[in-house]
């Protein structure tokens, strides 16, 4: 990927185009910066300044600089770490069975499949809804007493199992949402990435005697291997900011709590909370950036490990 | 684009079995069922959805349709949806293209920070800015209105980085010098060389821009008010001040989907042909 | 990919008409809702916006319609939440921001005394548009929560809370209790009675139904009954020392340990679902609850339900005020609005159609004979009004909305999730101090 550099012999109209030259590219990139730094870079920068005082959201003007205390607080705040194990957890159950399901659709996706438009398109469509939708659809369908789900599982002799108010059941209910809306766009992710693998691998495979799985092992997964380790850094970095689907799972005051002893607030609910049932803005802020150097700090880890494993492999 | 050739030799040997047919349908049935089931509870009473057994066939009902377009301003939800991410996916087109070739093409100083720096911002939370970013709107006198919740989306560095990776390779450094040999000015060359190799890649970015901004709600329910909402914001303010209905509810989120699902129906294989095309690419 | 594929380049354009499509329809839509609106230069055509939340039901009553044909030159146009914790905070994010207000507000009455003491500048003084003159019909609590220190009048009442209980009599008698409100009253004259009653009825209870919807609703009614609750009268946060609080939240805890509670969060899908349903017997019953009842329950279950005098036949449990921020663009009309609104003719209108207690002390003397078809005939005026005169003056204090909320959110836990009250309220504690710290 060379760059073009300029010609070397200049006329004097080229030497007035040369200036031109020079400044062109920041004219190309002029509008994005400009729109950047003023819409996402300084209010990001802002949050940082304001993390350091205590304010309250209705007078946003009245701060007062408390230094470090936002932060400190918040380490000593069993919420907050209540939150990062829910974050946890919930990105756990989310994404392991989220790039499971996709991996295994795409291998059947990739065979000859009569109507394979249709199907690719069908796995698609959760991911055109909205996080509210999908959430409100599913809240009804998760419903303890009158939902269709325990309706179902009643068919079976399971007891009505409260989707909202007991731990796992909660959290598997947010990541059964976030599963559906995700699975069939890293389908199609690995899909692609599995048709770019070379089928002469495949074919001496074969040769070698290699049956299907040993195929899947030994050719399908080592040449995916780049794209999941992009599908599980950008699925890891969603799953550190879920708050959507908890905060509109039972909507009103539990629904901002995470439910009732917050056993499914995350972090990005519980800076919600502070912001916006709390109105403290600074406390909110901080949280914002802790959970920003805790992304930071799991996608650099991600990376050293790969690049770990790529130097010994 | 190599893979085609590769793709029809990989594929004649692989015929599916009917347990791989099983499987992909019982999955259809999973990504549908959701949509169907809120067809069933809009066109139903409130106190049939919550039968047992449920209803499994769309009713007759159809109130709720009306209530929800009335009680949640969906029209004009609708329309101001349409105006902000048509606006959105267009200048985020615009601005990541022209970004995104400099970064992929042009040597400037500064090239590499500046890239490296608009790829790590896409691990920011979006809802970190929120605070400031309302003050700027209300300071604007723009609360309320819908450039403030088009502005802050109008380019994304995600953007920028899906140019950027298609333009260094699908725009051949020859075509670019040529342009240059010639004595065309860079914004020339963008105009006649680099835009028609990127109109397929600004199609895509476009298609989803399109419908990430149509699935914005965060932002949206605080930067706007329910007399000029967007469907997300009014799908949140259903049910406002009356009973709140499911299959009103329902209702309105089939209405307020249903755009974005016709959109789907008609360009579905080209959205999935550019997913599949950005993941080789990136 | 030199050349775009013909596939790509009919997509390309495809997009293009869409977006082109979508921008040019948009442009011209948005004309027409220029021209629509009328401002207040538009032949003295005047639109004013009314943002409240829940149910003040003025639209549903016809009051907005009939307000209109009064003043043809007014339009109204009301911007309603579901829910109060999602309108309050965007109410403030907006005030905190400088942004667009409705020109009248509602004002909840757990958030009246933040208004009061922290948000004076934020809010018209309506005594500069003459509400002196009103101020005097109220009930005195009342008025003066809405009223600083130094005398201006923020905010104007709508109704007021009173408690009673609202009981299924068609559930009562298959679970063989006595079904008339007299005798359940003076059987539920204390809150053990109610409990008594409680476990009585969970004995033989029919499939499905619970006696309560919610430990929180009874919570709640006690409290609603004590002088001092959260704060003291000098604005010291007081709830963890007051054992009166601790006290409800024990009673509460124990009926939830009890299992007489449907283990329903209020206000959420499953609770209104439940009141179709039959999902349980009992409901602590502030007024308002009356119109939620209604709406709720459907026509189903008219004159199965029916009030009784609530233990200690009186408390009070939210009621709300009606409030014009400052730089409301038409403040003069948006008061005539509201004073209107909350006239006593109005309020007592709003309490036969949807059971909104009145604050004035003119229309409280005038609805004391009404009945109510759908709770049985039930004298709900008497029941009600005899409620608000036993009323103890309450001291609220600035984040009573908060705390409230934290200890309703342990109770639930306990009812819902099994957790021991002495850890939930250990959870109430840190999360109050989550809220205010």
């Amino acid at each position: 990927m060379a760059a073009i550099s300029p010609a070397r012999l200049l006329t004097r109209g080229q030497l007035w185009r040369r200036r031109g030259t020079k400044a062109a590219p920041y004219a190309f990139i002029a509008p994005f910066l400009v729109l950047f730094a003023a819409f996402g870079l300084f209010p990001l920068i802002y949050t940082g300044y304001v993390s350091l005082h205590r304010v309250r959201l209705q007078k946003p003007d009245a701060m007062t600089w408390v230094g470090f205390d936002n932060y400190t607080t918040l380490l000593q705040d069993e919420f907050f770490w209540n939150s990062l194990k829910n974050t946890f957890t919930i990105g756990v159950i989310s994404t392991v069975p989220q790039l499971c399901l996709a991996l295994g659709l795409a291998h059947l996706l990739n065979y000859k499949l009569r109507g394979r438009t249709f199907f690719r398109v069908a796995m698609l469509m959760p991911y055109a809804t909205s996080v509210a939708a999908a959430t409100l659809v599913f809240a009804g369908l998760f419903g303890r007493d009158y939902g269709m789900l325990n309706w179902f599982l009643g068919l079976f002799g399971v007891d009505p199992i409260d989707w909202f108010n007991d731990k796992w059941p909660s959290q598997i209910a947010i990541s059964t949402i976030v599963t559906w809306r995700w699975t069939g766009y890293n389908a199609l992710i690995y899909l692609a990435a599995m048709q770019a693998i070379p089928h002469d691998r495949y074919e001496s495979a074969m040769l070698d005697g290699a049956n299907r799985w040993r195929q899947f092992r030994h050719v399908t997964l080592p040449g995916l291997r780049p794209t999941i380790v992009f599908t599980i850094i950008v699925s890891t970095i969603g799953a550190l900011q879920i708050f959507g689907e908890p905060l509109l799972l039972q909507g009103g005051t539990s629904g901002m709590n995470g439910g009732a002893s917050r056993q499914y607030q995350t972090t990005g609910l519980y800076m919600y909370q502070s912001g916006w049932q709390y109105f403290s803005l600074g406390k909110a802020a901080a949280i914002a950036w802790l959970l920003f150097l805790l992304i930071a700090l799991v996608v650099g880890v991600n990376a050293a490990v790969v690049r770990y494993r790529a130097r010994k492999g | 684009m190599t893979g085609v050739s590769q793709r029809k030799r990989l594929r004649s040997h692989d015929k599916p079995g009917p347990v791989a047919y099983a499987i992909l349908v019982v999955a259809t049935l999973v990504s549908a069922f959701p949509f169907y089931w809120s067809i069933i509870a809009a066109t139903h009473t409130n106190s049939e959805i919550n039968e047992v057994p449920p209803p499994f066939l769309p009713g007759g009902h159809t109130d709720s349709f009306g209530k929800a377009a009335d009680q949640a301003n969906i029209g004009k939800a609708l329309v101001n949806s349409t105006i902000v991410s048509g606006t959105v996916a267009l200048g985020t087109v615009l601005a990541c293209t022209l970004a995104g070739f400099a970064f992929a093409k042009l040597r400037f100083r500064g090239r590499g920070a500046l890239l490296s720096f608009t790829v790590g911002t896409m691990m920011i939370p979006p809802q970190l800015g929120l605070i400031p970013l309302y003050m700027m709107m209300a300071k604007l006198h723009w609360a309320n209105q819908l450039q403030s919740v088009i502005l802050p989306t109008l380019v994304t560095a995600f953007g920028v980085f899906f140019m950027r990776q298609y333009l260094a390779e699908a725009l051949p450094d020859e075509l670019v010098e040529a342009g240059r040999v010639d004595g065309a000015s860079y914004f020339r060359i963008f105009w006649s060389v680099v835009l028609p190799v990127a109109r397929p890649a600004m199609a895509v970015l476009a298609l989803l821009t399109f419908m990430s901004t149509w699935n914005d709600f965060f932002w949206p329910i605080i930067a706007l008010s329910q007399d000029n909402p967007t469907v997300q914001v009014a799908i949140n303010s259903l049910g406002g001040g009356h009973v709140p209905d499911q299959s009103v509810i329902l209702a309105g989120t089939v209405l307020g989907t249903l755009p974005v699902l016709v959109v789907f129906g008609l360009l579905g294989r080209q959205i999935v042909g550019g997913i599949m095309q950005g993941a080789v690419k990136g | 990919m030199r050349t775009p594929n013909p596939r790509s380049r009919a997509l390309a354009a495809l997009c293009c008409a869409v977006l082109a499509g979508s921008v040019l329809t948009a442009c011209g839509s948005d004309d027409d809702s220029d021209n629509g609106s009328g401002g207040p230069s538009g032949g003295g055509q005047v639109t004013l916006s009314v943002g409240l939340f829940g149910s003040f039901g003025f639209e549903e009553a016809g009051l907005y319609k009939e307000y209109e044909a009064l003043h043809p030159n007014i339009k109204i146009k009301q911007n309603a939440t579901q829910k109060e914790e999602v309108y309050w905070p965007a109410l403030q994010t907006r005030l905190g921001g400088g942004g667009d207000l409705d020109d009248i507000q509602g004002v909840e009455v757990g958030r009246i005394v933040d208004v009061v003491s922290n948000q004076a500048d934020k809010w018209l003084d309506l005594n500069t548009l003459g509400a002196q003159s009103q101020t005097s019909e109220y009930l005195d609590w009342k008025a003066k929560a809405a009223t600083t220190k130094d005398g201006k009048v923020l905010g104007l009442g709508t109704d007021i809370g009173p408690m009673a209980i609202c009981y299924r009599s068609d559930l009562f008698q298959q679970a063989g209790l006595p079904t008339d409100r007299n005798e359940l009253a003076q059987r539920w004259s204390t809150w053990d009675g109610y409990l008594d009653v409680g476990r009585q009825f969970a004995a033989k209870a029919p499939k499905g139904s619970a006696y309560m919807d919610s430990v929180t609703g009874m919570y709640n009614a006690m409290i609603g009954q004590q002088q001092t609750f959260y704060y003291d009268a000098s604005g010291k946060l007081i709830y963890d020392q007051n054992p009166s609080v601790k006290a409800a939240f024990d009673t509460a805890a124990r009926a939830a340990q009890d299992g007489l509670s449907a283990k329903l969060v209020q206000f959420q899908t499953d609770w209104d679902q439940a009141f179709a349903k039959g999902g349980f017997a009992t409901i602590s019953c502030p007024s308002w609850m009356i119109g939620y009842i209604k709406e709720k329950a459907g026509d189903a279950t008219k004159g199965k339900w029916d009030v009784a005098a609530a233990p200690g036949a009186t408390g009070n449990w939210g009621g709300s005020y009606l409030a014009i921020p400052k730089g409301a663009k038409h403040a003069k009309e948006a008061y005539e609005l509201l004073t209107w609104l909350t006239a006593k003719e109005q309020q007592a209108k709003l309490f036969e159609k949807r059971g909104s207690f009145p604050s004035r002390t003119g229309a409280i003397s005038q609805v004391a004979g009404t009945t109510d078809a759908y709770f049985n005939n039930a004298p709900i005026g008497q029941i009600f009004s005899q409620a608000a005169q036993k009323m103890p003056v309450q001291t609220l204090g600035v984040r009573d909305n908060d705390v409230k909320v934290s200890i309703q959110n342990a109770l639930n836990s306990v009812e819902a999730q099994g957790v021991k009250p002495d850890d939930a309220w250990k959870d109430a504690k840190a999360s109050v101090k989550a809220a205010l710290g």
